[in-house]
């Protein structure tokens, strides 16, 4: 006798079925969500007994800092909330203005900078451009550039930096002030 | 040292090292090598001279076509002290800044004393002594001002208050630190003193009870200095808050940035290392922050100068040459001074003086021309 074929029975069983979830999807398979999707917290029951128990410093900050007028508010009659925005607007401006300053200072020594270095680029080993050169009479030119192409370098720039360097200025001057004694 | 160096390079130039296929850094090193081994012998060296140079009249001098044309290459390091503490607040700032801090009184909780305290602790018992002179208020830079009472209107300091000033707000807190009353700058009176100064008064109890030992807080040091009195230029204790450039009376008696030539084959970095040490001494602690120049000057000679530049000691590669000179071109490099002081007894450019100072004092000092050149790679504090 002639077995039945199994042809159906691999079309519909729910084993080969769960095979043919798209790839993607089988890592879900594998390991079943247990966390929530929301990132909000997980309330607990209403139980005094159950719950977790509460840090006693936080029970006591939100103790104190509890106050029935929170938030408060600041109320200006129409003179003082003028004069309120007066000054704010004038703080605005001077802060405007102070950076302007900072970033014309940097500007300035950002130009100098280039001009120095424009200027190195130009310069050969006895100090003169080839505008100099023509004009002096001077025909032959030695390493063009040469102070130019080291002072571009930036190998090592970061190697020596003092740890001095990192002090920050503070409100009022060090006890001892300079160090005038140092020797090397 | 002279004998040995030109016989290095009558030997480099009798054998092949002398042709173009060596690169001149490489025959510089070679000649300099030859010239130690000849001056460990130097009166072999000597004595083998003569006959050798007789018999090599091929190496001409360098002044055989006239001395060079060219133009001093100078190198200078602009040594600064960075400013150690921060700059003046300007009187709207702190007028600002205190008026920010009472807005801030009015929109903040009020302060809440047994957080910090526990009933009948010492603490608790200072705080209560002086609650009623300060109005409640616990902070000590904003004067008697208590957002939470009738008058909390009333947050605007009057014109003439040294309230906000940085140095009021450490005396106050000093003094608070010290046991004692806070006493205020202005009459910060209400109704119940009848526009009396409330600070200081006997009868509200802050002066009633005497602390049991006397406490010292140490004060901190003054933003001005003795050397800020006496306007010492030579002292790095100068004028706190702002950047001290280091400046040098050179032998003309021009006021400038120490500066020398470049030499042989070092470059910048190396030259300014070099000056630094050659105009102010070893005992400064200093730090050339980059390899590339900050600003450059550059001045034309009204007539060429015939100058003969002699090889400098710290320097191998330099060697003696002769050149006309049209003008000079100096370039500054920006370094930093952290520790020590110049001193010139060493000096090699034979300066005369030296002192260390801020921007507006360096325009005083040099030449006008010079400062055109300058004026803008300094900074402005």
């Amino acid at each position: 006798m002639k077995a039945p074929s199994m042809a159906l029975l691999r079309a519909f069983a729910p084993i080969t079925h769960s095979q043919t979830l798209p790839w993607t999807a089988r890592g879900c398979l594998a390991q079943q969500q247990k966390s929530n999707f929301s990132t909000t917290e997980q309330r607990q029951a209403r139980d005094k007994n159950r719950g977790p128990k509460k840090d006693p410093r936080i029970t006591q900050i939100r103790y104190h800092l509890y106050h029935p007028l929170t938030p408060r508010p600041l109320r200006f009659s129409r003179n003082r909330a003028l004069r309120h925005w007066t000054i704010h607007r004038a703080w605005q401006r001077y802060l405007d203005e102070q950076r302007k300053q900072t970033e014309r200072t940097l500007e300035r020594q950002y130009n100098a900078m280039s001009a120095a270095c424009e200027a190195l680029r130009l310069v050969d080993a006895h100090g003169l451009t080839a505008d100099e050169r023509t004009k002096i009479g001077e025909s032959n030119t030695k390493e063009e550039g040469r102070l130019y192409r080291i002072a571009m370098l930036k190998t090592g720039v970061w190697d020596k930096v003092p740890i001095e360097y990192g002090r920050i200025q503070t409100e009022t001057p060090p006890r001892k002030g300079w160090n005038h004694e140092w020797t090397r | 040292m002279n004998a040995g160096q030109q016989s290095a390079r009558r030997i480099a130039s009798q054998n092949a090292l002398s042709r173009d296929t060596v690169c001149i850094s490489c025959r510089h090193r070679l000649a300099s090598h030859a010239s130690r081994r000849h001056a460990s012998a130097a009166t072999a060296a000597v004595a083998e001279e003569p006959p050798r140079t007789q018999t090599n009249p091929s190496n001409p001098p360098v002044t055989a076509t006239g001395p060079k044309k060219a133009f001093q290459l100078k190198c200078s390091p602009v040594l600064s002290r960075p400013p150690v503490i921060t700059r003046e607040l300007t009187s709207f700032e702190k007028a600002f800044f205190l008026y920010q801090k009472r807005l801030n009184e009015r929109l903040a909780l009020p302060f809440t004393r047994y957080f910090y305290t526990k009933k009948e602790t010492p603490g608790d018992i200072e705080w209560k002594r002086k609650r009623s002179l300060r109005r409640g208020t616990a902070a000590r830079d904003i004067g008697a001002y208590n957002a939470y009472d009738d008058e909390k209107w009333n947050d605007e300091v009057l014109v003439g208050s040294k309230l906000g000033d940085p140095e009021d707000i450490t005396e106050r807190l000093i003094l608070d630190a010290e046991g004692k009353d806070i006493t205020e700058g202005e009459p910060q009176g209400d109704a119940e003193t009848g526009g009396e100064t409330i600070s200081g008064d006997a009868r509200a109890g802050e002066g009633s009870q005497k602390p049991v030992a006397e406490v010292n807080v140490e004060r901190p040091a003054s933003r001005i200095t003795e050397a800020d009195e006496q306007n010492d230029v030579k002292s790095l204790n100068r004028k706190l808050d702002r950047s001290l450039y280091l400046l040098v009376q050179n032998k003309d008696g021009q006021w400038r940035f120490p500066e020398d030539r470049v030499y042989g084959r070092e470059n910048l970095h190396q030259a300014a290392e070099r000056i630094l040490l050659q105009a102010g001494g070893i005992n400064m602690n200093t730090w050339v922050l980059a390899n590339h120049p900050i600003g450059h000057y550059v001045n034309a000679f009204k007539s060429p100068i015939l100058s003969k530049i002699l090889p400098n000691r710290l320097v191998r590669t330099s060697r003696e040459l002769e050149q006309e000179e049209y003008g000079e071109k100096v370039f500054f490099l920006k370094s930093r001074i952290l520790a020590g002081q110049a001193d010139l007894s060493q000096n090699e450019y034979k300066d005369k003086d030296f002192s260390w100072l801020a921007k507006e004092e360096v325009e005083k000092v040099v030449s006008k021309h010079y400062w055109s050149q300058i004026r803008n790679m300094l900074t402005e504090r």
